[in-house]
């Protein structure tokens, strides 16, 4: 059986960059298995001109200017810019990891027993758990998620 | 004292990495490293089976995660439990910084100066400073080839001002290697020079590392030994002050004791290229090197090294002395560029 702890859909705007989003959810029954669905999109700016003013913008604050020329003419070695959440489980009992790549979808799973890359098994405790989403860059004019959390009965 | 060949800055798929530690640790026997430190972006799990991991690759794995903040990323190793990077905005790593080393690891930033946001999210290093000595180590070369790499070069340059403003801090190597990927550019290596005794080697290796005893190279080890008074200093040492002297000489009337001290001013310098470490692993065309012994001081001997020659001798002034290193110039991959470094001797 699924008991649904948490089902989201939100919207970032380029001003989220750099904050962190937490859904705190109470876990009823200790183990079972702990189900996270994140997606988000779109991944990539497909806008080629303002992918250009964005990393011209981002050369001209990181690169010496000696080199920002040279670094320009290069700009679109970085395309396609993306979009960039990730996500970290925090457990009553402490930190449980993250699942800090690219991947605009992913499915991840906790039990004692078994969990997704990045992720640490262990029992489910009862009590308040922690899903932060870790928005690192967001580069369209908006960009959509939603989150899903819910704890399957039973050993997984 | 025996050195230890690492690759400090490593990813598997428990972050964005292509590769199992398995196959990392495969990967990283077979170009010849005795130890890498896995350092996965904001996560530690995995390093789960890593004592099976070592005895099936023979090679030593540092537990380690890098800080993959909005703010700059910054490597930790040494520590097994996570130390959370969130809470940390930009005002504020002098306080995650302490966490870390509550924990017995230490931290580098890494890749510093390369271009962040957005094409590297939180890539470049923006969190304020204010007390360098929190800072263990600086990477200052990042990825394949790196000192042909403007952002490494920068790093160079900055890692070489803290050291004239008097802090005593390591600098390192290290490839951030996400995947299995040939390649024929050339690797950097960072050695580590390990205390013999019955400490664990991760700790052994932390150790040195915090004490800036540590060399960086595309191939052969360079090493450098000064004396003074026949007291030899190795790398990361720092030599005791001079007695205050007092005066200035004039030469016609100068003392025995004086003179002795104006002689005990000077120290004498080793350097050493060890062209046999990894054998296989590296290429260099033959060519006459040049060595530089560079100082806050600015370069204070330049001379010609051979790999048949390896060894240069050469008696410079420590009077006004911060630090000094050792430097190996020459042709690699078609391209004359600084080829290995080692970190400071420092004066006190």
């Amino acid at each position: 059986m699924k008991t649904y702890l948490i089902d989201v859909q939100g919207q970032v705007t380029p001003c989220c960059s750099r904050s962190h989003i937490a859904y705190r959810f109470f876990l009823p029954r200790p183990g079972g298995k702990l189900c996270v669905d994140f997606a988000y999109g779109p991944k990539n700016l497909e806008d080629r001109e303002k992918a250009k003013t964005l990393i011209e913008e981002s050369v001209g604050l990181y690169v010496e200017e000696e080199f920002q020329e040279q670094a320009k003419a290069r700009w679109e070695s970085h395309l396609p810019l993306k979009n960039l959440i990730t996500v970290s489980v925090d457990a009553p009992d402490g930190h449980r990891g993250a699942a800090h790549r690219h991947d605009p979808e992913q499915h991840l799973v906790i039990s004692r027993d078994e969990a997704s890359p990045g992720l640490e098994h262990g029992e489910l405790f009862k009590g308040l758990w922690e899903v932060t989403l870790s928005v690192h860059a967001i580069v369209t004019d908006g960009c959509a998620y939603s989150l899903q959390i819910w704890q399957e009965e039973g050993d997984a | 004292m025996s050195w230890l060949a690492c690759e400090l800055h490593t990813h598997t798929f428990h972050s964005d990495g292509k590769q199992s530690l398995s196959e990392l640790a495969a990967g990283a026997k077979a170009l010849g490293f005795d130890c890498i430190a896995l350092t996965d972006h904001n996560t530690m799990t995995g390093l789960a089976g890593k004592e099976e991991v070592e005895r099936e690759n023979g090679i030593s794995i540092i537990p380690g995660m890098e800080w993959t903040t909005f703010f700059g990323h910054m490597v930790t190793i040494g520590l097994d439990r996570y130390v959370d990077w969130r809470p940390v905005g930009p005002g504020d790593i002098h306080a995650g910084l302490a966490k870390v080393h509550e924990q017995g690891g230490i931290a580098g930033m890494a890749h510093p100066f390369r271009p962040g946001s957005p094409m590297c999210t939180g890539c470049y290093w923006e969190f304020e400073v204010s007390d360098w000595n929190d800072i263990d180590y600086i990477e200052v070369w990042s990825t394949t080839f790196a000192p042909v790499k403007n952002n490494n070069a920068r790093a160079y340059r900055f890692w070489t001002d803290r050291l004239n403003e008097g802090y005593r801090l390591a600098a390192t190597s290290g490839r951030d290697w996400h995947h299995q990927e040939p390649t024929d550019e050339p690797l950097s290596v960072t050695y580590l020079r390990l205390e013999d005794n019955d400490a664990p080697l991760r700790d052994r290796a932390i150790q040195a590392l915090s004490s800036g005893r540590a060399t960086v190279t595309l191939g052969p080890r360079l090493d450098l030994e000064i004396s003074r008074e026949g007291t030899t200093y190795g790398i990361g040492d720092v030599i005791p002050g001079l007695p205050e002297s007092g005066q200035t000489f004039d030469q016609e009337h100068v003392s025995a004791v004086q003179l002795s001290a104006v002689q005990s001013s000077f120290v004498q310098v080793l350097a050493t290229a060890d062209f046999s470490v990894r054998s296989g692993h590296w290429e260099l065309p033959e060519q006459t090197f040049t060595l530089k012994l560079d100082s806050n001081q600015g370069v204070l001997f330049e001379g010609s090294l051979l790999r048949d020659l390896p060894q240069i001798t050469a008696e410079v002034p420590a009077e006004e002395l911060k630090w000094l290193r050792a430097e190996l110039w020459g042709i690699i991959h078609g391209v004359r560029t600084l080829i290995a470094f080692t970190n400071a001797v420092y004066f006190e």
